[in-house]
């Protein structure tokens, strides 16, 4: 039974979703839509016909599917309330990361596929953020991968300790700025909108409707959960359940769930509180971020902590 | 008090919030900005010798602390930012060179420490650490210096360099004599001041705050 605890994820994740916006327009002082709004979303497009472009390929029918699946993948493969599970053999950053490179690569040429303006504009853009975000999120876990002499997720998960050295908590500022550029959310794109001309995520979209929107919109709403599950994992594995007794399940659902509303809850302050960069300056936050991600490992490497 | 110290990294977390104080200069822009990363960075480097002064019970160490941050953490910044005020630029325009290249030439410059560092010390302890954290923030605070325009921004690298030296010193010898001490901040304090007022000058002068236009006084 272990195994079924990605459905967690794929379950949960429109509501993280939602409670993200709940919570946002809390802070902006207005009611906002109520925390199932993601669900209902879902299930209108899933009943809805579809209009395809009759220009398009393959390449644009067969993307949500190959972009679902990843996402579900990459939920497969990650500890989430315990790291006694079938797949925690596979369950490796390396391949988590480019699980998540696949499916940006189907959605960048789908982007491209339907041949708009605004498809091509995101998925350029998406690429050249991707480029700057990609080793940042690498650098950052091998600092916690180094510390656990693994880069295998459940070990990882196992073995950090209550206590952070400097080392990881830079690892987590940027990993944290890496988790906001991949969700497409402030400083880095507006997830709210496809009204704007600086869109990214949402301009690769663009084009779709229907059952197809509601698989990509899904699979956002599961990267965004596993990315977050990830952060938990990595650095604040606190109580994680290492065997299967129904109390250590107990406690570490408990504990999950509160590490998600703090991620949730971060993740809300960030959105509220910033806004958004023009495309031109993301060089300069990501670069710092990886600045910060470079300097997490060479500390770690020099303090030996 | 001194199990916590070791038990939560105070040191480390103290150090390195030094260097990336240092580090951020290279990503700010408004000079008001520029001026808080100092007093951040001079209030962290108080904390750091007051909390040593704990661990090794030395008397002497946190007058040294105090000192140091009277001068550097308060009385230099509300000067700085006097001398900001009165010549009415905010911001450093157009420097040498970007944001995101100068802050990925400082990482390297931290990463180039490191490893030239990392064996062959005689030092041990927090210091090893704490040694080659300052010998970063010295280096970094040399390439604000050559890559800024304005002279305050290049007085503030002159600021975090001396910083450096200071805690290179500390964590060599465990603080030097308390006269040598107050003789150096009472020195800079005063280079400080004389800077400042030079700054205010040029920008009377040349109706600017840029450095480059200095070239136009030959002949």
């Amino acid at each position: 039974m272990e195994y079924a605890q990605f459905i967690i994820i794929i379950i949960f994740s429109p509501l993280v979703n939602g409670v993200i916006k709940k919570l946002k327009a809390h802070m902006q002082g207005r009611s906002g839509p109520g925390v199932l709004q993601p669900y209902y979303d879902l299930l209108r497009l899933l009943k809805k016909d579809m209009v395809i472009s009759n220009v398009t390929t393959w390449v644009f029918r067969s993307t949500p599917y190959i972009v679902f699946l990843s996402a579900v993948a990459a939920a497969f493969i990650i500890p989430v309330i315990t790291t006694n599970y079938t797949f925690s053999m596979l369950g490796d950053v390396i391949a988590l990361i480019y699980i998540f490179g696949l499916a940006r690569f189907f959605m960048a040429l789908a982007g491209l596929d339907a041949g708009t303006a605004f498809g091509g504009e995101g998925s350029s853009r998406e690429m050249t953020i991707a480029i700057l975000v990609e080793p940042m999120i690498m650098l950052s876990i091998f600092t916690a991968a180094i510390s656990a002499g693994s880069t295998n997720i459940a070990r990882i998960a196992e073995t950090q300790g209550m206590f952070y050295s400097p080392s990881h908590v830079l690892a987590f500022a940027a990993f944290m700025v890496a988790v906001i550029a991949e969700t497409g959310r402030i400083p880095v794109d507006n997830p709210d909108t496809h009204l704007e001309l600086t869109m990214v995520h949402e301009g690769m979209l663009l084009e779709y409707s229907g059952r197809y929107l509601a698989l990509m919109e899904w699979a956002h709403y599961i990267k965004q959960m596993v990315l977050f599950t990830l952060a938990a994992d990595i650095f604040f594995p606190v109580g994680i359940a290492r065997d299967l007794s129904a109390a250590g399940l107990g406690l570490s659902a408990g504990l999950y769930m509160c590490k998600m509303l703090a991620l949730v809850f971060i993740m809300a302050l960030v959105e509220s509180t910033r806004s958004k960069m023009r495309f031109f300056q993301l060089p300069s936050l990501l670069g710092g971020a990886f600045v910060l991600s470079v300097l997490s490992l060479l500390t770690y490497i020099m303090m030996g902590r | 008090m001194k199990d916590w110290i070791d038990a939560f990294y105070v040191i480390d977390f103290l150090s390195v919030g030094i260097l990336l104080t240092a580090l951020a200069m290279n990503g700010l822009n408004r000079l008001e900005s520029c001026v808080k990363a100092y007093t951040t960075n001079s209030w962290l480097l108080s904390l750091l010798i007051v909390s040593v002064a704990f661990m090794i019970g030395e008397r002497h160490l946190y007058l040294a602390g105090i000192i140091s941050l009277a001068t550097k953490g308060v009385i230099i910044p509300l000067f700085l930012r006097k001398i900001v005020r009165q010549i009415k630029v905010t911001h450093e325009v157009e420097p040498y060179i970007s944001n995101a290249l100068s802050l990925t030439i400082s990482g390297i410059l931290v990463a180039v420490v490191y490893a030239s560092l990392k064996e062959g010390i005689f030092v041990t302890g927090f210091s090893r650490n704490v040694l080659q954290i300052s010998i970063a923030v010295i280096l970094i605070g040399l390439f604000i210096m050559i890559t800024r325009r304005k002279a305050i921004t290049q007085v503030i690298g002159l600021l975090f360099m001396e910083n450096g030296l200071f805690l290179a010193g500390f964590s060599l010898t465990l603080g030097m004599p308390t006269i040598i001490e107050l003789g150096v901040l009472f020195d800079m304090l005063m280079g400080v001041i004389i800077l400042g007022i030079f700054a205010v000058q040029i920008r009377r002068t040349f109706a600017s705050a840029d450095l480059d236009r200095m070239t136009t006084l030959k002949g």
